[in-house]
C-alpha cells in the first residue's frame, strides 16, 4: 500500500501534515534534520486527531525540583486532548515506552512524499 | 478501518461558552458598566499554565478565527453532536457563580439571569439535541431559588447547576437548602461540577498534576455534606449528579462513610439510612475523566457500588480532557451496562428530558 502525500516543499522541517494511507489516517512529521516519518493520526489513548496537536519539544529527565529543561525540538508529537506525547521517530508513548503508535515509511521519491506500508 | 458501532446517547457535560460582552443585553442595566468599563472578568484561583496543547481546551476545538471551544454551536455540531450522534447534550455553562468568590452577590446573582438567557437565545432555542442548566448564585440561595421560579417552566430546562468554588461552605449545609427544595419541587436535578477554582484537601498543591489527580476530594467533601447535612432525608424526590469527578472513589466513599455511620450516627440523627443507600438512591456520577480501565476493573467497580445506575456518561467537550464516546469507556463492557451508562440511567434521573429521540443511524 502506497500513497503520495504532497509535493516535497510542500511540507517544511518542523511541520506535520495528515494523509490517508488506505483507511488508515497518517500524520505525516518532518523533524528539524530534514528526516521524514509517518504515524498513525490516532491517539492510542482516546483516538485523538495528533495531526492536531503540537510537534515540539519535550521536557528532559531531570534529577531535582525546578529542574526545567526541554529538549528534542520537533520530534515530539503531543495529542491535542489529553497530550499524550509521543516519539515521532518511533512512535513510542514517552511515559509508557512499551506502548507504541503504528508507524509507516515515508520518504521522498520523484519530488513528493510518499507513505507506504 | 472497522466501523465502531455508536451508542445513543445523554451527554451530562457540555460546555458552551460567551464572552462576558455577550451577556450585556441580557444583563440588568446597573451592572452592565462594570464589565463595559471596568473590565470585570471571573476571578480563577488556579495558579498553573496548563502544559496541555489548548490550554483549557481541546485544541482542535478552538474556532478557526481563534475563539475559544464551546463557542460555535456550528462546530459544536460538527465535532460532538453529529461526530456521535448524540440524543440529547446537557449543557453545564461556562460561567457559574458557584465556581467565584462568594463576595459581591447581588452582581453574581444577576450575572446568572442574563447568562441563563443568553444560554436559552444562543444555543436551546438553536438546537433541538441541546437541553439546558439553570445557573444560579448559590451563595445568595434566596436569589437562586427567583432563578429557578424564574426558568422551571421553560421546557428545556433539566436541571440546576451549582459550581464548586473557593467558598469553604459545602453544598449540604442549611443556607442552601432553599435551592434543593426549589430544585425537587419542579423535578429538576442538582448537577455540582467541579471548577478551576475547586480546591482539594490541602488547596491547589505545588503542580497541576498534583491539584487534578486530587480532583475526587472535593466531591467526596460534598457528597458527605449533603448526606450528612440530611439533604435527602429533607428532599426525598431529589436527585445531585456529580460532575467532572469520575466515579471510581464512590465504592471507598461508600464503604468510608457507612463505616462512620455505625460508629457515629448519634451525631446526625436525622439521617435514616446508611449512606451507601442514599447514594444509591439520590446520587450519580458522571464518568468523566475516567481513567484507563481494563472491563475487568470497571465491572468491579460497578459491583463494589452496588448499583449499575450511578454513572452517566459525560464528555466534558469542548475541554483538554474530553472523553470519547467511542473509546473512552472498555469496548468489551457488556452491551447492557454500556445502554445503561450511555443513556437509561441519565434518562431514568433526568424527569424533563424530552421523550427519547430515535438515533440517525
Amino acid at each position: 500500500m502506497k500513497a503520495v502525500v504532497c509535493a516535497a516543499d510542500e511540507l517544511a522541517k518542523g511541520h506535520m501534515r495528515p494523509a490517508k494511507l488506505g483507511p488508515f489516517p497518517i500524520v505525516v512529521v518532518r523533524t528539524p534534520d530534514g528526516s521524514l516519518f509517518a504515524l498513525l493520526d490516532k491517539c492510542l489513548h482516546q483516538g485523538g486527531p495528533l495531526s492536531r496537536g503540537r510537534l515540539g519539544a519535550t521536557s528532559a529527565g531531570s534529577e531535582d525540583v525546578d529542574d526545567y529543561r526541554f529538549e528534542r525540538s520537533g520530534e515530539i508529537l503531543r495529542c491535542p486532548w489529553h497530550g499524550y506525547e509521543y516519539d515521532v521517530r518511533d512512535g513510542h508513548l514517552l511515559a509508557d515506552p512499551s506502548r507504541h503508535l503504528g508507524t509507516f515509511t515515508a520518504r521522498e521519491e520523484d519530488g513528493n512524499i510518499i507513505v507506504e506500508r | 478501518m472497522a466501523e465502531v458501532e455508536k451508542p445513543n446517547i445523554i451527554d451530562v457535560d457540555i460546555h458552551e461558552r460567551a464572552d462576558t460582552h455577550d451577556l450585556l443585553p441580557h444583563l440588568d442595566p446597573k451592572f452592565r458598566h462594570y464589565i463595559e468599563q471596568a473590565g470585570w472578568v471571573p476571578d480563577r484561583a488556579l495558579p498553573f499554565a496548563q502544559l496541555t496543547v489548548g490550554g483549557l481546551d481541546r485544541a482542535d476545538a478552538k474556532t478557526p478565527d481563534g475563539r475559544p471551544g464551546g463557542s460555535d454551536l456550528g462546530l459544536m455540531r460538527e465535532q460532538l453532536l453529529d461526530e456521535y450522534d448524540h440524543e440529547y447534550g446537557i449543557l453545564t455553562g461556562w460561567l457559574n457563580a458557584g465556581a467565584l468568590h462568594p463576595g459581591w452577590s447581588e452582581f453574581k446573582t444577576a450575572l446568572m439571569s442574563a447568562y441563563n438567557d443568553w444560554q436559552i437565545e444562543n444555543w436551546l432555542d438553536k438546537e433541538d439535541r441541546l437541553v439546558g442548566s439553570i445557573n444560579i448564585n448559590p451563595h445568595d440561595p434566596q436569589g437562586a431559588v427567583r432563578e429557578i421560579e424564574r426558568l422551571a417552566s421553560h421546557p428545556k430546562m433539566v436541571q440546576v447547576m451549582m459550581y464548586i468554588g473557593p467558598s469553604e461552605s459545602a453544598y449540604g449545609e442549611p443556607q442552601y437548602h432553599p435551592i434543593y427544595e426549589a430544585a425537587e419541587r419542579h423535578g429538576l436535578v442538582v448537577s455540582i461540577h467541579h471548577s478551576e477554582n475547586s480546591p482539594t484537601a490541602l488547596g491547589f498543591h505545588r503542580y497541576f498534576i498534583e491539584w487534578h489527580t486530587a480532583v475526587p476530594q472535593v466531591f467526596m467533601s460534598e457528597a458527605i455534606s449533603l448526606i450528612f447535612n440530611g439533604v435527602f432525608d429533607k428532599y426525598p424526590d431529589l436527585t445531585v449528579i456529580l460532575v467532572e469527578g469520575g466515579f471510581s472513589y464512590v465504592p471507598h466513599l461508600m464503604w468510608r462513610a457507612d463505616q462512620q455511620y455505625r460508629e457515629l450516627y448519634a451525631e446526625v440523627p436525622w439521617v435514616k439510612r446508611l449512606p451507601s443507600d442514599i447514594i444509591r438512591a439520590h446520587m450519580r456520577f458522571a464518568t468523566q475523566p475516567v481513567e484507563e480501565f481494563t472491563a475487568e476493573q470497571f465491572d468491579q467497580i460497578v459491583d463494589q457500588m452496588g448499583s449499575d445506575e450511578l454513572i452517566c456518561f459525560s464528555t466534558d467537550y469542548p475541554h483538554w480532557d474530553f472523553d470519547s464516546p467511542l473509546e473512552s469507556l472498555p469496548a468489551d463492557l457488556s452491551d447492557d451496562l454500556k445502554r445503561k451508562i450511555f443513556s437509561e440511567n441519565a434518562r431514568k434521573v433526568y424527569q424533563r428530558l424530552p421523550a427519547p429521540q430515535a438515533a440517525t443511524t
